[in-house]
């Protein structure tokens, strides 16, 4: 078990740069998320810690073992971490059970060995798989044979890369719990790199947003979900709604689902998440904060449905998420109201 | 803090850096050994003078020899990658019965003599004569190359590719060219380099068959006039063409292979059971091993049977066993030289490079060449020449450029993503080779070494010069008999070396554990 | 562990090895030995050597080769060749090695067994064996059999003949005729031959099969090719030899024989082994069992070919014949070779 705490991580390749200036802290045996699109270069974050990339600047630590310092690293042998790559990686020339046997020291006897690997397949639920083929297993087992081999050298850190981007959805999330559990029974400090913001927040005690090889925004789910710094960090923990607003210089709010502000020069925006939107029927007369808007659209899902709203006065589009019975109709007047969080964040500067 | 990290990682890079040592000095290793043949032709060829050079040179005949030298290389080369690529096709895709034995039966005509070979033939026809019938039974001879070659590469092109172009319209010999070429075009490529290097460096068919190649013009020099110099100079042009030939297969083959390699597992291959395809496929194989190995063995038969000639089993034995002894240690040389020279490959070295065409330039001389060149060298050390260990070293040298290519390609297709694991689980960079990337290039390393034991194990001319005195193997024994035209004593021994080079052949083609496994799953 | 069963057996084998070969490398014997490099075939030979060293309990070292090709390893090893004595099958590959002075001058006792045609001008090589160029043709499909070589140019032999030009017997043969008739002769009889089509083969023993087999109707081979094919073949063949007029130059006499390294230390037991190849019982026997003259013997005649001393060869200088370069360069001006 070992902290991570990487600075000013600078990956060139080929004269372009893949990360620059990342900072990233992940506390002893927590499990971490880092989110981002493909090609942020969470990948190349992922292989930097492994040591199969060479920094051109920046450090990186284990605890308090320097592992990196700008171009001069310990090999990826030296350091203990336990790599689970995209589909596996299995050796194709091995049976499962010299796989998940394949990092363990040549001191250990027979018996010692095979007693390790019976546990750790046990572990990921592959008992008595030991003398399979890789070819022979489903992408599931595969990636669970991976993991079971990364956990039999016992590693300082567990790094998982897309782990479940293979699976089917039915299977994704049985898997993903099993391994998330397994991972955090056995207190292994865990970096997973992943596009899909389920699997993050779904799994870790850390999110670490990356945008163009930085990190932008770091912390708990909870967190990084419910205060984000801006709307395009916002939306990759979940569907954002964007409404001009303008703060005052005594921090008051004024923006189209605030009834009192009808006119007003916007200096920021609003970051709503659809739920904190309720909406009502037009029975009585509005509330404090109640503003009327028009449905245009309706998407049903089932245990819940994204309702489209046009806000009287602005032609601007507004989404809310309704749970429960939905009794609404197209083209319906309601009211809305913003039942949450007021985050203003300032226009960015390119909107000026 | 970056020197305490240093410190620490001194031991670790120390380790790295004897690995990298090794690797340079094997390389090194290799590009000295083709130098000394290639050191003692300069020599040779300038102690002639520039008159008698030029008159060689430009002399119509010359000319001649050097059109007929290339026409013949490249018709045999694309005869021999057509045959070749088709058979390696029909045994990884069609569905056919006793596989091993058809796989071994289409690789051992590689272990016949060129000139038994031929001579087989020329009995069959006494009229068989000239270009064609050189480039037929050339190409007969020499199309296991490239069959051994595409058949490594076939097994790992990924099955459900066929199956994905075949759902986007592609018909099968569109998928084949579209989906399976790109994929198999550097194995088939190196197998073509060896096809051509050896059609410049035989002796045996061209001269039964009377086909004025530099080889046959180079030997008549040495037999007719011991003009060693004019030799020499004809041995450095044939050197200048293989450099070229070389040059033109780097071209062909892409290097972004290494890359494009994924640690998917690839899917099974499910074979063609159409009745047609076997039908036409079974023909095709059968006229094959018939024309190329059945019947010269039947003909050898045949000689040995109606002549009722005695066995001499002692020294059928003895030069059994001294066939593959010298063979053995020749090929497990040449592949120990070949694997470092194909890891440092691997890293894009230029010292690797160097060593890879050096290696492969030597090997399109002609033995009698390289065996006056050893003779020349050896002989000034005098507790080496004519030792089981320098005839071993010669077959190694002679021979190393059919096992450097089998061991780069074969390395190449190891995916990086596999190494890397290996590094993450704790793995150092020989615990690496040796643990993930060396098992997963076996096969094609196997074969590799299969193809120079093959070769050792026929070796003539250099064998006849370097071997330990009194030391008969199986060639030089076919050589005894048929030197004095006697065919049906020569006979036991031809057969003895096919059976010989049948062993090793079938267990290599020997469809392993995994394989089994995977057409029961 | 598979991986580790298959290193365990590769070191073995390397391990075997290395003591195969320092086993190979040291020759502890005490007992007289000599190293002979041979040309002449080992199913000739091997017997002779075996009487010898059963009779003087010297124990022989035999490298069997191509006579041509073993002299070029010669010259290649120059002083620190191994070899102690050189036997070969042709005089010009003796002489190619007498060229570069790499032969002792042998003793008068020995040279004055031979006729001195059939030795080196330099005394340092010395003919042990005769071989006579002549033609072999059908029987069924040759009548009229030529005199000369020069009646071959005539149109009556168009497409009916073949030849061997690669081989080192032909090209003795017309060395032979350049030094007697000199160089543009020569050209002519070459051209005039080119002229009738001759089918060109490697070996004399191809020609010899091609007669039998009536692809071919004449011949200019060995005297002997017809036994040793016959004899391959396990039955008679279809095939006759016969020689030119007296004197013509397609008579020409080869001869097979034997030199001393000068780099050999053993110049006694060489020399005895030399003359035992010259004593009458090893003569004898080699005219019986290899069909080939006995140059100590002349009067002695392989059976079913005429008597050596009818032949009258040609006188040719056989120290000559070592370098064909001039041959070489007319056959190829000519489209021979």
């Amino acid at each position: 078990m070992t902290s991570l705490e990487i600075r000013d991580l600078g990956v060139v390749f080929s004269g372009k740069e893949i990360l620059s200036g990342l900072n990233l802290n992940v506390s002893s045996g927590s499990y971490a998320a880092i989110l981002g699109p493909s090609g942020c270069g969470k990948t190349t974050l992922l292989r930097s810690i492994a040591g199969l990339i060479t920094p051109a600047s920046g450090t990186i630590r284990f605890g308090k073992q320097l592992v990196s310092v700008s171009s001069l690293v310990l090999p990826p042998h030296k350091r203990n971490i336990g790599y689970v790559p995209q589909e596996g990686g299995l050796f194709p020339h091995l049976t499962v059970g010299d796989n998940v046997g394949f990092a363990l020291s040549r001191d250990l006897d027979k018996e010692e060995k095979s007693s390790i690997v019976d546990e750790m397949l046990k572990l990921v639920g592959l008992e008595g798989f030991n003398s399979r083929r890789p070819h022979q297993l489903s992408g599931g087992q595969q990636t669970r044979v991976a993991l079971a081999r990364a956990l039999a050298m016992k590693p300082a850190m567990v790094l998982l890369d897309e782990p479940f981007a293979a699976l089917d959805q039915t299977l994704r999330t049985e898997i993903s719990e099993e391994v998330v559990a397994l991972l955090k029974a056995t207190k292994t400090t865990t970096i997973m790199v992943t596009h899909d913001r389920e699997d993050a927040l779904v799994s870790a005690d850390l999110i670490a947003l990356m945008r163009s090889g930085q990190v932008v925004q770091s912390g708990a789910p909870t967190q990084v979900y419910s205060a984000p710094i801006s709307a395009e960090v916002a939306q990759s923990t979940g569907d954002i709604v964007t409404l001009p607003a303008y703060m005052s210089a005594d921090q008051r709010i004024y923006s189209p689902l605030h009834s009192s502000s009808s006119n007003f020069d916007p200096n920021g925006e609003l970051l709503i998440r659809p739920e904190e939107i309720h909406i009502s029927a037009v029975s009585q007369p509005a509330g404090k904060n109640q503003v009327k808007a028009a449905i245009s659209k309706i998407n049903y899902y089932g245990h819940d449905a994204l309702i489209e709203l046009k806000l009287e006065g602005w032609e601007l589009p507004l989404r809310a998420r309704v749970t429960g019975n939905i009794d609404f109709r197209l083209g319906q007047a309601v009211y809305a109201e913003l039942q949450g969080p007021l985050r203003w964040v300032p226009r960015k500067a390119t909107h000026q | 803090m970056p020197q305490e990290l240093l410190e620490r990682n001194t031991a670790a890079l120390r380790k790295i850096g004897t690995l990298q040592y090794f690797l340079y000095l094997a390389s090194l290793l290799a590009v000295l050994c083709a130098a000394l043949p290639l050191a003692y032709l300069l020599n040779r060829a300038t102690s002639s003078d520039a008159d008698s050079i030029s008159t060689v040179l430009l002399r119509a005949k010359s000319i001649n020899v050097l059109v007929t030298t290339l026409t013949l290389t490249a018709v045999v080369t694309l005869g021999a990658v057509l045959v070749g690529v088709v058979l390696a096709w029909i045994l990884n895709h069609v569905s056919i019965r006793n596989m091993t034995a058809w796989r071994a039966a289409t690789v051992i005509p590689i272990a016949i003599p060129s000139y038994v070979f031929t001579y087989c033939w020329m009995t069959l026809n006494p009229g068989l004569r000239g270009f064609w019938a050189a480039t037929l039974v050339l190409i007969l001879s020499t199309a296991p190359f490239v069959t051994l070659a595409t058949l490594a590469a076939l097994r790992r092109v990924d099955w459900s590719q066929y199956e994905v172009a075949q759902t986007l319209g592609l018909n099968p010999l569109k998928t084949f060219f579209k989906i399976t070429v790109p994929q198999i075009r550097n194995q088939v490529a190196a197998g073509a380099l060896l096809v051509a290097l050896y059609v410049l460096s035989d002796f045996g068919a061209v001269a039964l068959l009377g086909v004025d190649t530099f080889t046959r013009a180079i030997s008549n020099l040495y037999r007719g006039s011991f003009d060693r110099s004019t030799a020499a100079v004809l041995s450095l042009l044939l050197v200048a063409i293989s450099a070229v030939i070389i040059s033109l297969e780097s071209r062909v083959r892409s290097d972004s292979e290494a890359r494009r390699a994924s640690t998917k597992i690839v899917a099974e291959i499910k074979p063609f059971h159409s009745a047609k395809l076997r039908l036409v496929s079974y023909l095709f194989l059968a006229t094959y091993v018939s024309l190329s190995l059945a019947l010269p063995l039947m003909l050898l038969m045949s000689r040995f049977i109606s002549n009722q000639v005695e066995l001499d089993f002692a020294g059928l034995t003895s030069a059994t066993f001294n066939t593959v002894s010298a063979a053995a240690i020749g090929a497990v040389i040449a592949v120990s030289i070949a694997l470092p020279v194909g890891v440092l490959l691997q890293q894009g070295s230029r010292l690797a490079k160097l060593a890879d065409a050096s290696v492969l330039v030597v090997h399109s001389l002609p033995g009698i060449v390289m065996g006056l060149a050893l003779v020349a060298l050896g002989s000034q050390v005098g507790w080496l020449y004519q030792t089981l260990g320098l005839l071993a070293f010669s077959y190694a040298l002679l021979f190393m450029a059919k096992g450097v290519g089998s061991v780069r390609t074969a390395l190449a297709k190891v995916p990086t993503n596999l190494l890397e694991i290996s590094t993450t689980l704790g793995q150092n960079k020989v615990q690496t080779i040796r643990r993930v990337a060396i098992p997963l290039a076996a096969p094609g390393i196997l074969s590799g070494t299969l193809l120079i034991f093959l070769a050792a194990m026929k070796e003539l001319p250099a064998t006849l010069m370097l071997r330990p005195t009194g030391f008969e193997t199986l060639a030089t024994e076919i050589w005894n008999y048929t030197s004095i035209s006697r065919f049906s004593e020569a006979a036991p021994y031809a057969l003895t070396l096919v059976l010989v080079a049948a062993i090793p052949t079938f267990l290599i083609n020997r469809p392993d554990r995994s394989e089994n496994a995977r057409e029961s799953s | 562990m598979k991986l580790k069963a298959r290193l365990v057996g590769l070191s073995t084998l390397i391990l075997a090895s290395a003591a195969l070969i320092s086993g190979c490398s040291s020759s502890p014997s005490a007992e007289e030995s000599l190293t002979i490099y041979s040309g002449r075939a080992e199913e000739y030979i091997a017997p002779f050597l075996q009487q010898f060293s059963a009779e003087t309990g010297i124990k022989l070292d035999i490298r069997y080769g191509d006579s041509a090709a073993l002299a070029a390893q010669l010259l290649e090893e120059g002083e620190n060749s191994p070899a102690d004595l050189f036997l070969s099958q042709d005089a010009g590959s003796l002489g190619a090695v007498s060229d570069f002075d790499l032969l002792q001058k042998l003793p008068s006792d020995l040279l004055t067994k031979v006729d001195a045609k059939y030795q080196s001008s330099k005394q340092d090589w010395i003919g042990v064996t005769g071989r006579v160029r002549v033609f072999a043709y059908s029987p069924e499909r040759v009548s009229n059999l030529p005199k000369s070589v020069d009646d071959l140019t005539n149109s009556e032999w168009k497409g009916r003949i073949g030849i061997a030009p690669t081989n080192g017997s032909f090209q003795a043969f017309v060395t032979a005729m350049i030094l007697n008739r000199g160089e543009s002769a020569t050209e002519q009889w070459l051209k005039g031959i080119q002229q009738n089509n001759p089918k060109l083969y490697e070996k004399n023993s191809q020609i010899v099969e091609a007669i039998d087999a009536g692809q071919l109707d004449l011949g200019l081979v060995n005297h002997y090719y017809v036994w040793e094919v016959s004899e391959e073949l396990g039955r008679s063949i279809k095939a006759k030899i016969d020689f030119f007029a007296p004197g013509d130059i397609g008579n020409m006499v080869n001869v097979s024989g034997a030199g001393i390294l000068k780099s050999s230390s053993k110049t006694d037991l060489a020399q005895r082994f030399i003359e035992f190849l010259l004593s009458d019982g090893i003569q004898k026997e080699v005219v019986n069992k290899t069909h080939e003259y006995s140059l100590v013997f002349p009067d002695l005649t392989p059976s079913g070919v005429p008597a050596f001393l009818e032949i009258k060869s040609p006188a040719v200088d056989l120290t000559s014949l070592s370098d064909l370069k001039r041959t070489q360069n007319l056959l190829i001006k000519v489209g021979l070779i």
